[in-house]
């Protein structure tokens, strides 16, 4: 037997030219995507005079951290106005994510557990928001929040992030509730534990790459938006990032360099949280979506 | 280790009655399994004794305590569930400790308790291990562990066995009579498998819509069915009825069938079958108690062979009788083919009369 299998030759395999078309459509995607970014980082360690050559340089001929070390002095007038916009993005998108998650936590909990009055259309109310984009809530936020006294204050931002963010944290974290099964809680009770203390002890755990997952989302949500924080915030102290590198466009001289440099210093958080936590980010998304 | 006791327990959800007005009472050191169809209100009865959901009136005590209002961790028992609820994150020896942890045992203690729970399970050697790291039947054992580590006044059991292959269900069946028997344990034992209970407990409960049917030793439930569902649920083959109609032909009272036959009763049986509240009569027999002639012999009825299935020590066979099939075991040399006419022979002494309209057993 072993002697046929290794005397007949090997079945040629027909070239899948779908696979290959798939090949080219992801490579494609990956050019699309990577171009601009390396594009950014070899503008930002180039000279003003530099960036602005053309025919372009595509390769610095001097490249320089000067634009980076200018980002984060704080002695002088540019990198103060940077960090501090680099402070307010951090604590905006930090704070939106804790109570995001405090609150995402037990309504997915709530929603995927328990059975209530109005369980179900509570649950699609929650989606509701997702229906329209975000700008047409722009003039009713921004109304409300004068109302309320929010206008220019962080606050006012981390209350709309949250609008923006829970509903997808809640779903996500019911799908991942929904995969637990009901008896380890009951096991737990049973083996003592309160109600909340099997919620504590054995969900919680489980539920962690859940939890990562959304906070991910939340967090490069709101450390990304534009639009509200331009709309409710135009004291400069209280400017977050986006909001901020804006203001690196000056009208008559763009400095570009030191705009790429800190885009670049922007995006750095994003990308170490994604990188540090994609395994989470990966089981989060598959779990919750495929019910066993 | 403590006595359980159920009273007029009740469970609704709305118009819904998943438990009708339940009593009973597992004395101390019994076996006591829950048997019937799926949703006949077996593992909800079991979920109320463990406090798992609130009950809608009734009372259960579980020693000398009255819990109905008592949390599942205050009610000092364990439970073995059917997917065995392991704590995936944790070690088996997490597994095992948890329930000590939660009763804030010192260390020391839970250290010793875990060790001999495990070496009375054999699973020392996969203390260090996660359980998805663990086959069907390790699973099953720390399962087991987990509930025996604490010494609780009672087991409560959820078809333990059923996620098992055949073979080992068979072995962890006799490993559990066995467990049951060395700890002298209370255990409430839910499953749908009759064969289970007839073969592990000291009494089932046979429960059907919600209502519990009967409550007895098995050889009595086998023996003495109550009504028409336990004896079709219980033994395997199960009891075969046939619906008839009671008559006189003069001189004795008969069971008559609408294909024409009649079988004459014994006095004794006459007796019963007259004490139905109309003249329906349910008549039920274990296939053990028939047999079967190819040819007219005085007291037998004609069937129509439907199918013939040899098992190897018995061959089943299955008889159309007045449109009900009939089970009947024979000898393997018995040779019959589908479609032939025979005739079956009762034993006046070992059938059943069951009330046609009430489907309860006649009794004198």
């Amino acid at each position: 037997m072993t002697t046929q299998a290794l005397d007949r030759p090997a079945p040629r395999k027909p070239i899948d030219w779908w696979r290959w078309a798939g090949r080219v459509f992801l490579t494609f995607l990956l050019i699309f995507t990577v171009l601009p970014m390396v594009w950014m980082v070899l503008t930002s360690i180039k000279s003003q005079f530099a960036a602005l050559q053309y025919p372009p340089q595509w390769w610095p001929a001097e490249p320089t951290l000067q634009n980076y070390w200018r980002l984060l002095d704080p002695s002088n007038s540019v990198g103060q106005e940077f960090l501090r916009y680099f402070w307010n993005s951090f604590y905006v998108s930090l704070l939106t994510t804790v109570i995001g998650v405090v609150v995402a936590v037990p309504a997915a909990y709530a929603f995927s557990r328990f059975r209530f009055p109005g369980r179900t259309f509570l649950f699609f109310t929650v989606l509701l928001r997702n229906m329209f984009p975000a700008v047409v809530f722009l003039m009713p936020l921004f109304l409300l929040m004068r109302w309320l006294g929010l206008v220019n204050t962080h606050g006012s931002l981390i209350l709309t992030y949250l609008t923006f963010g829970l509903p997808l944290s809640i779903w996500l974290l019911k799908g991942f509730y929904d995969n637990i099964p009901i008896q380890l809680e009951q096991a737990a009770r049973i083996d003592g534990a309160t109600r909340f203390q099997a919620f504590l002890y054995i969900v919680m755990p489980l539920s962690t790459p859940g939890i990562i997952a959304t906070s991910i989302f939340s967090f490069i949500g709101a450390w990304n938006e534009y639009v509200y924080a331009y709309t409710f915030l135009s004291k400069q102290d209280s400017m977050t990032l986006p909001v901020g590198i804006q203001r690196f466009f000056t009208e008559f001289a763009t400095d570009w360099p030191g705009l790429m440099a800190a885009t670049f210093m922007m995006s750095v958080p994003v990308v170490v949280l994604f990188l540090v936590l994609q395994k989470y980010f990966v089981r989060a998304l598959t779990e919750g979506a495929v019910k066993s | 280790m403590a006595e359980v006791v159920l009273k007029d327990v009740v469970k609704n959800y709305g118009a819904m009655f998943a438990v009708n007005n339940v009593s009973f009472t597992v004395a101390d050191g019994e076996f006591v399994a829950l048997v019937g169809p799926s949703g006949c209100g077996k593992t909800t009865t079991l979920n109320l004794i463990a406090g798992l959901i609130p009950m809608s009136g009734g009372d259960i005590h579980i020693g000398d305590r009255l819990v109905n209002d008592l949390d599942p961790k205050d009610r000092d028992i364990a439970m073995v569930f059917q997917n065995y609820a392991l704590y995936p994150n944790k070690t088996v020896f997490n597994n095992l400790a948890f329930p000590l942890q939660m009763r804030k045992l010192p260390r020391a203690e839970i250290d010793k308790k875990v060790q001999s729970a495990a070496k009375v399970l054999d699973i020392t050697h996969l203390l260090e291990r996660k359980p998805r790291e663990l086959s069907g039947g390790q699973q099953q054992r720390v399962a087991l562990g987990r509930a025996l580590v604490r010494d609780p006044r009672a087991f409560l059991m959820d078809e333990p066995l059923s996620n098992l292959d055949a073979k080992l269900r068979v072995q962890m069946r006799s490993e559990l009579k066995r467990f049951h028997q060395d700890l002298h344990a209370t255990v409430v034992y839910v499953t749908h498998d009759q064969l289970e209970a007839v073969t592990m407990a000291d009494k089932m409960a046979v429960m059907n819509g919600g209502f519990l049917q009967q409550y007895d030793t098995p050889a009595n439930v086998f023996a003495n069915p109550i009504n028409t569902f336990v004896a079709s649920f219980v033994g395997s083959p199960a009891m075969s009825l046939i619906p008839l109609e009671v008559a006189s032909n003069g001189t004795q009272t008969v069971l008559q069938s609408s294909e024409g036959w009649e079988l004459p009763l014994s006095p004794i049986n006459a007796r019963k079958a007259l004490a139905a509240s109309t003249k329906k009569v349910v008549l039920g027999a274990r296939h053990s108690t028939l047999k079967l002639a190819k040819s007219a012999v005085p007291g037998s009825v004609p069937g129509k062979v439907y199918t013939v299935e040899p098992t190897g020590d018995i061959t089943f066979a299955q008889v159309f009788i007045s449109g009900a099939v009939v089970n009947i075991s024979l000898e393997p040399s018995v040779a019959i083919r589908p479609d032939e006419m025979v005739f079956v022979e009762f034993d006046q002494e070992r059938i059943h009369l069951f009330d046609g309209e009430t489907t309860m057993a006649l009794t004198l």
